[in-house]
């Protein structure tokens, strides 16, 4: 936010008429958390370096915001808590805010809700405090306080008990304050914060503290980050910093291999204001949607900047969410730009996969041989003679190895994926790079290959495909007939071509050649699944592409199927040549790396 | 039992028996070669509980009896010892052993009981017939590239072996296709053979079929039922299931009306798509061929990795006509060319295309464009 610096003191003045009627008359505090916001809020707009927030029974009897910012002199206190006063906007141009506030509400309305008490030292003067009770403005009156604004609110909604009893449990509305307290401190991550539960007039207990963060915006953000979300989430988010046509979005998104089961770490802000827009979430949606199943969200923390003019904040009363003078070119720049970001992260998988893998490989106790009694047949001395025939260990020489080859073959090493030497349980390459090994998982690996291909050919000449001599002919319930025939012509141009076949039946007559031999019923089968599944689905493009995605899965190698030393390099320097190949179609990770340090660290080396 | 045998010969006998056994089952008995001495000879018998095989080999047998090793740990030695070694096999049925010993080395393997050994139920074969070995052979060499390895049309996973009228009278046929291409290849039929049942011969079966198939002087005596399939020489016998499943009605899709014909040298031919198609790396790699007045143009154009044309020389006179094809299917048709030119017969771009070996009708493959 471009706040005012914290000793030049704006002029506060009452709108017009005109201005007060344009400006959305709204409930401005609902619950405490609102009230925190609003507050924290104006303390960000006087400049604030450092904001404590107190509260009491989960705001309900107390909520305290001291912050050091500009401050305010015993003229300003009364036109502060009078309705439509603010010093944020002249009223001329509400098109052109630049601060969180902007409407002269807030004060006003939590000085009818509560007992307000204003307590302001402009730096270099004195201090003053003014109370407002039940909407009822006390007199300005002098006092000592230190340079900044504290502002406290006690007994919220004390005079209409009916709003008090909608309230949750003390807990639940302290739950709430502290989110909204993270989200603007993701905005803000120059600025310190601190929550503090207060018990009995006493701070308790100290809920959240995030110390200022200085230097390079985007260093101090991820920092920030780290503290608020995780270091896993900054280890595995993609620095975000693109620009087109005067939109800029910032911030950090991270690799599709760190979704999430819900969408609790999507954090989206406009100007540095936290927002709830659908547009923009569904934007979110749509840039991963290639990289993740339906049931996996991505996790983002992204500020849209652009000029205020472009964007009216005015249309909700929490201002939580926005209209863009141009929607459409906010979100293809949400989609496209995370795309790119994305693509160019692509062979990057999860880093905390290889932290995962290293729990899961604890040394462990040397097993007992143990036979599986229930898949055996009950050949009845078996069990005696094959004990004797089960050695500890297959004797050198003989007996296969349990479906692992090595491959003494000699590539280069120097490749970001390496060199494959084994392939273990005919579906996982192990491969040796220059500082560790990479297990790659070759039937995940192989689909997202095949639907690159897919999207590449189709977005070039269009998906070669493969006539069939024996069509494959399917009876069908009546509405997946319906539903199939009606998007034929969009299969075809996916190389995927259908006819009806008389009454409810439709014949394959050509499938996307590159999915080879794949069975072209089960191929169907998919495709009818998936069309039924995507009534609302983004756009005709993004259900193309799920259905491709869909379609590579029977192009793919499968697993249990042996490669050759060659098979396997050639499809790790595919991987390599591939944007987002370090993930299937699902989000599921098609590789993990493990460093030698982290072998070592295994064995106790180091 | 205890017996006595020369190493090459059990060598020949073993390896046959140890391919049957499948790497990767859970059932021990299964890795297992179930070896039973009688008379002059023994028995080797290994099965995956579809596939059967059982080999015969001459040897001095001192005891009678029976007994099960591993199949693959038994051939390693075998492999291993000199050229020329008298091999001694004595089964001690109550330590569970079998001691191998040939020369100054002796090795010692854990057995099985011969009971829990899954022998294949015998069948009545309603057909038995004989075929001479080099015509098995063609029969199912040319057919079996074509045979799907999608396993969800099970049903193509094999060779159909039937009986058919063919262009010149009844014929013994083999027919195999993966739903992009077809072969049908026909052979005189055998005395004794025009009531067999068709039966899907399974991928595996007809690989371990081609073994017995070698010595071109051979008599293979065919038996077929409903559900099993028997071919044996004097030595092997290799049983089989066969696959439980209806082939489909393949003649409506051999195409009777192609009447674009080109005729090209078929070597020529295979290594200029070969050439051609170097340039692109994709799994399903397009060649499209351009015919016009007694000249093939044979092109790829792989947008992301490079094209390449050739031309060659081809009696062909129909109209002009541009047809793409998967280049792996090209060559494995061309490649069943024996002496002969190809001959292939198109319709339009879309149709199925046909391809002969010269003007022998007992041979006809039958393979789908690529539309790119
Ligand atoms: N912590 C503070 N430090 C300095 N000045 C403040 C502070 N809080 C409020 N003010 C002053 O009081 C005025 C009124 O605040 P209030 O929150 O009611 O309205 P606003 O922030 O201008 O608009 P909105 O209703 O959209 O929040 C502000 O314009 C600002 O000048
Ligand atoms: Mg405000």
């Amino acid at each position: 936010m471009n706040s005012p610096a914290p000793n030049i003191r704006p002029v506060i003045r009452l709108l017009d008429e005109a201005a007060i009627n344009r400006i959305a008359a709204g409930e401005v505090v609902e619950r405490p958390a609102s009230a925190v916001k609003e507050l924290v809020e104006n303390a960000l707009d006087a400049g604030a370096r450092r904001i404590a927030v107190d509260y009491a029974a989960g705001g309900k009897v107390l909520i305290r915001v001291t912050d050091d910012g500009c401050g305010m002199g015993p003229d300003d206190l009364p036109l502060a808590v009078a309705r439509h006063a603010t010093s944020k906007i002249d009223g001329s141009d509400l098109l052109n805010i630049r601060s969180f506030g902007f409407r002269g509400e807030a004060l006003a309305s939590l000085g009818s809700v509560g007992r307000l008490s204003i307590t302001s030292r402009p730096r270099g003067e004195e201090g003053h405090r003014l109370v407002v009770e039940g909407g009822r403005m006390g007199a300005v009156a002098p006092c000592s306080a230190a340079p900044g604004t504290v502002i406290e609110l006690r007994d919220l909604f004390y005079a209409t008990p009916a709003r008090l009893k909608f309230l949750r449990s003390d807990r639940s509305e302290a739950s709430a304050i502290a989110e909204v307290v993270r989200r603007l401190a993701m905005a803000e991550p120059l600025v310190g914060f601190v929550v503090t539960e207060v018990v009995e007039g006493e701070p308790a207990r100290v809920i959240l503290r995030l110390d200022p963060e200085n230097g390079d915006f985007f260093d101090a953000l991820q920092r920030r980050l780290t503290r608020l979300l995780g270091a896993d989430f900054t280890a595995n988010a993609l620095r975000v910093d693109v620009e087109r046509e005067g939109l800029h979005l910032s911030g950090y998104a991270a690799l599709p291999t760190y979704s999430r089961g819900t969408s609790v770490q999507q954090f989206l802000f406009v100007n540095g204001r936290p927002v709830q827009d659908r547009l923009l979430y569904g934007a979110l949606r749509v840039a991963y949607f290639d990289v993740l199943s339906r049931d996996r969200h991505p996790a983002a923390v992204l500020n849209l900047s652009c000029d205020p003019e472009r964007v009216d904040v005015n249309v909700h009363p929490a201002k939580s969410e926005v209209r863009f003078r141009e929607p459409e070119a906010a979100r293809s720049l949400i989609i496209t730009g995370l795309r790119t970001v994305l693509a160019q992260g692509g062979t990057r998988a999860s880093s905390t996969l290889g932290t995962a893998t290293l729990q899961a490989l604890r040394p462990e106790a040397p097993r007992v041989y143990q036979m599986d009694l229930g898949a055996r047949p009950s050949f009845t001395t078996l069990a005696r003679a094959y004990e004797a025939q089960a050695p500890a260990y297959p004797p050198p020489g003989f007996a296969e190895m349990p479906s692992a080859r090595v491959e003494p073959v000699a590539e280069p090493s120097s490749a970001p994926l390496g060199a494959a030497r084994a392939q273990v349980h005919e579906n996982y390459i192990i491969a040796q790079t220059a500082t560790g090994i990479v297990i790659v998982d070759q039937h995940a690996a192989h689909e997202r290959l095949v639907y690159e291909k897919l999207k590449a050919q189709r977005d070039a000449a269009g998906i070669p495909t493969q006539a069939l001599l024996i069509p494959e002919i399917l009876e069908l319930s009546s509405s997946d007939h319906a539903r199939l025939m009606e998007a034929a012509e969009a299969l075809a141009s996916l190389g995927l071509v259908i006819e009806p076949f008389g009454g409810q039946a439709v014949a394959v007559r050509e499938v996307p050649a590159i999915l080879g031999q794949a069975s072209a019923k089960a191929l169907l089968a998919d495709v009818i699944d998936e069309l039924g599944e995507q009534g609302d689905a983004p756009s005709l493009k993004a259900r193309m592409d799920a259905i491709l995605s869909r379609m590579a899965c029977h192009g793919s190698i499968r697993s249990g199927r042996q490669m050759r030393a060659e098979e396997m390099n050639a499809l790790l320097r595919e991987m390599e040549a591939t944007p987002l190949s370090g993930q299937c179609n699902h989000g599921r990770p098609t590789y993990v790396e493990l460093k030698l340090s982290d072998i070592e660290r295994l064995f106790g080396r180091t | 039992m205890k017996l006595s045998i020369e190493r090459a010969v059990l060598l020949k006998a073993l390896a046959q028996a140890q391919s049957v056994v499948e790497r990767r089952n859970t059932i021990p008995i299964l890795a297992n070669v179930l070896i039973e001495a009688e008379g002059a000879t023994v028995a080797f018998r290994a099965t995956d509980l579809d596939i059967e095989v059982l080999d015969r080999a001459p040897a001095m047998v001192e005891r009678a009896g029976a007994t099960t090793v591993s199949a693959v740990m038994l051939h390693e030695i075998v492999r291993k010892l000199p050229d020329g070694a008298l091999v001694v096999l004595a089964a001690d049925a109550a330590a569970g052993r079998l001691a191998i010993t040939a020369g100054r080395s002796s090795f010692s393997l854990a057995t099985l009981p011969r009971e829990d050994f899954p022998v294949m139920a015998s069948s009545e074969y309603a057909t038995n017939f004989a075929a001479p070995a080099p015509v098995l052979r063609r029969l199912f060499d040319k057919a079996k590239f074509a045979i799907s390895t999608e396993e969800t049309r099970y049903y193509l996973n094999g060779v159909y072996m039937h009986v058919a009228r063919g262009p010149e009278g009844t014929v013994l046929r083999c027919v195999a296709t993966d739903g992009h291409r077809l072969a049908q290849i026909d052979a005189a039929l055998p005395e004794g053979a025009s009531a067999m049942p068709g039966v899907i011969v399974p991928r595996k079966t007809v690989g371990e079929l081609r073994k017995l198939l070698e010595d071109d002087e051979a008599q293979i005596a065919v038996s077929v039922s409903e559900t099993k399939v028997r071919f044996a020489t004097p030595q092997v016998t290799l049983t089989s299931k066969v696959i439980d499943g209806t082939f489909p009605d393949y003649s409506r899709v051999i195409p009777q009306g192609n009447t674009r014909k080109l005729e090209v040298d078929a070597a020529e031919f295979a290594k200029a798509v070969d050439r051609v198609a170097t340039v692109s790396s994709e799994r399903s790699r397009a060649v499209k061929l351009t015919l016009e007045d007694d000249r093939l143009i044979l092109s790829v154009n792989a947008p992301d990795s490079g094209a390449a044309e050739e031309e060659l020389a081809v009696a062909y006179d129909a109209d002009r006509l541009e047809i793409g094809f998967n280049a792996k299917y090209l060559l494995e048709i061309a490649g069943q060319v024996d002496r002969e030119n190809a001959v292939f017969l198109f319709n339009g771009s879309g149709d199925p295309t046909l391809m002969r070996e010269g003007n022998d009708m007992s041979a006809t493959y039958v393979v789908m464009p690529m539309r790119v």
